[in-house]
């Protein structure tokens, strides 16, 4: 979140919104976020409608918490990754995710 | 990369927002691209 947090612009310039979506009560979420002061779009999802719901986000028990997923989706709306991460540090990185994006838009061009 | 021809259409939700503004995937198709970003969870 950190890193991303700094890379937003980043995004931005390549015509992409960031959404973010956290297991946590609405209100732990909104404090963090004012409280780090994200800078994109943050939703808390207490009930998983969204995250488990929609988007299949698994949880591990042996682990005790959700593992992180991400997705990709073009301006037609369809999906252009479906990541879930195998452990908490697999998460594609912010230039993976940038270079997606750069080829998304020349698609559209 | 998912090749265009078989992508699916990304579920659509309506949900508030951190500050309470109601977000809706579908109002960006068209617009811009969209990156979602799911938590382990901060605590």
């Amino acid at each position: 979140m950190a890193q991303l947090r700094q890379e937003y612009q980043k995004f931005v310039e390549r015509d992409a919104e960031v959404i973010a979506i956290g297991p946590e009560d609405t209100a732990s979420f909104q404090k963090w976020w004012r409280n780090h002061k994200m800078p994109f779009i943050g939703i808390p999802d207490p009930n998983h409608v969204i995250a488990e719901g929609l988007y299949s986000q698994k949880f591990k028990l042996i682990k005790g918490g959700r593992l992180p997923a991400l997705a990709v989706i073009d301006k037609s709306g369809r999906i252009r990754l479906m990541h879930y991460s195998d452990s908490t540090a697999d998460i594609p990185t912010d230039e993976e995710v940038l270079a997606l994006l750069d080829e998304l838009n020349k698609e559209t061009k | 990369m998912i090749d265009k021809k078989v992508a699916p259409q990304a579920p659509d939700f309506t949900a508030a927002d951190s500050e309470g503004n109601s977000i809706r995937l579908s109002s960006y198709k068209g617009k811009r691209n969209v990156v979602l970003v799911f938590n382990r969870g901060f605590f």
